[in-house]
């Protein structure tokens, strides 16, 4: 299997496995392919399936990509997998490849140097996906990469593929994409964000992580110019781990933000260790959660 | 004009019996019990009749005493949950060798102060807050009104 990159640092001729976890994780993960790809002047391609184009543009603007734009100049398409054949189920091997030559092509002609794809590979457990054309797919692929103007990331949700399909996923792709995680349990999770960039934490958070927590904060502190603390999906959070916050903030020159999104609860702990004694710090509650 | 001391500053009042017969929730817990204190304070809370606002402040003061228990009260302890007169009422009690200061968190920590916040916000959530500690143990209890919505302690909500 190969090493997990870093999902900023996958660049022309990348063939990548994405997995994930949850759903904002994988929108975080495309979010920053798709903003990398807009910045370097590449077309960007996204095939979803479990997320509507709709939802999936929404969620991008929410995290710090300009899509608007980049659609009517027709730098940007986001659309259902099986638009694009590669989702239709019957595809063969042959046939996923003649379409990813053909978005190759149609890119160059548009005085592209490139193109970025961000598949959705949700269809491929669906009970009349053709598996096997997709893993002959996944196998003969190779060439289409050899000339640097193709990179392609197959997202693959770890909790709806089996082990096996998986374990073929990650061997098949030369790269693997995933976050960078700090803690994983159960009940929490600390991993860090990527667009907009910084951490984001779900479950249930107290003391006992705090010094991953810390270590998480830490890198964020030294890698983001404003740290982005997505803590929407965080049920709680102790007095010791909201200190911390705070703590880091006022660390912060004060041309730099700490901009976080929580829920009520969160809100409340944070606003009694002193919240407000940070100019740093922006504290929003997230739609649905006070 | 009467100027309270402050042990009475303190919430350090004697406290009336628990009403054994009429305790929903009576939960002993440890380090690795934590989050079933939290899951269990805000399940009874909400099927006591509190409402959303009621119950985030009850499983916030709750789990820092339950905390402070694992922490510093000997590594374990006791948590029981009830309704009496309109209010919530909530004990955690451990066997630990008591507070040094009683009178703790009662004025807001330095915003860099690396710890002590625990009592702070349990002392601002709460409607009625007293704690009782010595060489055997320390028990605090604390009450929330189940109808109004306290102590402000939000602002400026994006909801």
């Amino acid at each position: 299997m190969a090493d997990a990159s870093m999902v900023g640092r996958l660049t022309g001729g990348d063939h990548a496995c994405l997995t994930f976890s949850d759903a904002e994780e994988r929108i975080d993960l495309v979010a920053s392919f798709v903003r990398t790809g807009l910045r370097s002047g590449h077309r960007v391609v996204c095939w979803t399936d479990s997320i509507p184009p709709d939802d999936l543009a929404r969620a991008l603007a929410e995290r710090a990509v300009r899509h608007g734009a980049a659609i009517r100049r027709g730098q940007l398409t986001i659309a259902p997998v099986h638009s694009s054949l590669l989702g239709s189920g019957g595809a063969s091997a042959s046939e996923m490849i003649s379409v990813l030559t053909h978005e190759i092509d149609r890119a160059a002609e548009d005085g592209y140097p490139g193109v970025r794809i961000a598949a959705d590979m949700c269809w491929a457990t669906q009970p009349l996906a053709a598996a096997d054309q997709l893993a002959a797919f996944e196998s003969a692929a190779a060439h289409l990469f050899a000339d640097g103007r193709l990179c392609l990331i197959c997202q693959y949700d770890r909790d709806r593929f089996d082990a096996v399909t998986l374990a073929f996923a990650a061997e098949s792709h030369p790269k693997a994409v995933a976050a960078q995680v700090y803690y994983d349990s159960p009940l929490l999770r600390i991993c860090r964000q990527y667009s907009p960039s910084g951490v984001r934490v779900a479950g249930e958070l107290d003391y006992r992580q705090q010094e991953e927590f810390e270590h998480a904060l830490g890198e964020s502190l030294r890698l983001d110019r404003n740290m982005h603390v997505n803590l929407r999906d965080l049920a709680y959070i102790d007095a010791a781990c909201a200190s911390l916050i705070v703590r880091a903030a006022r660390r912060l020159p004060a041309s730099r933000r700490m901009i976080i999104n929580c829920r009520g609860v969160v809100r409340t702990v944070l606003d009694l260790v002193g919240a407000n004694s940070a100019p740093q710090l922006r504290v929003t509650v997230a739609h649905g959660h006070a | 004009m009467v100027t309270p001391d402050s042990a009475d500053l303190a919430g350090a009042r004697p406290q009336p019996p628990v009403p054994a017969e009429e305790v929903p929730l009576d939960l002993p817990f440890d380090t690795d019990g934590l989050y079933a204190v939290r899951s269990s304070v805000a399940a009874h809370a909400g099927h006591l009749g509190a409402s959303t606002q009621v119950v985030q402040r009850v499983l916030i003061v709750a789990s820092e005493l339950a905390t402070n228990a694992v922490r510093h009260g000997g590594g374990r302890g006791r948590l029981r949950l009830w309704v009496s007169a309109g209010r919530l009422h909530c004990e955690v009690s451990d066997s630990g060798r008591g507070l040094a200061d009683i009178t703790a968190g009662i004025e807001r920590p330095a915003p860099t102060a690396p710890g002590g916040r625990g009592l702070w916000i349990s002392r601002q959530l709460a409607d009625e807050f007293t704690i009782q500690s010595g060489p055997h143990g320390t028990t605090a209890r604390f009450a929330v009104s189940l109808d109004g919505d306290g102590p402000d302690t939000s602002s400026d909500e994006i909801a």
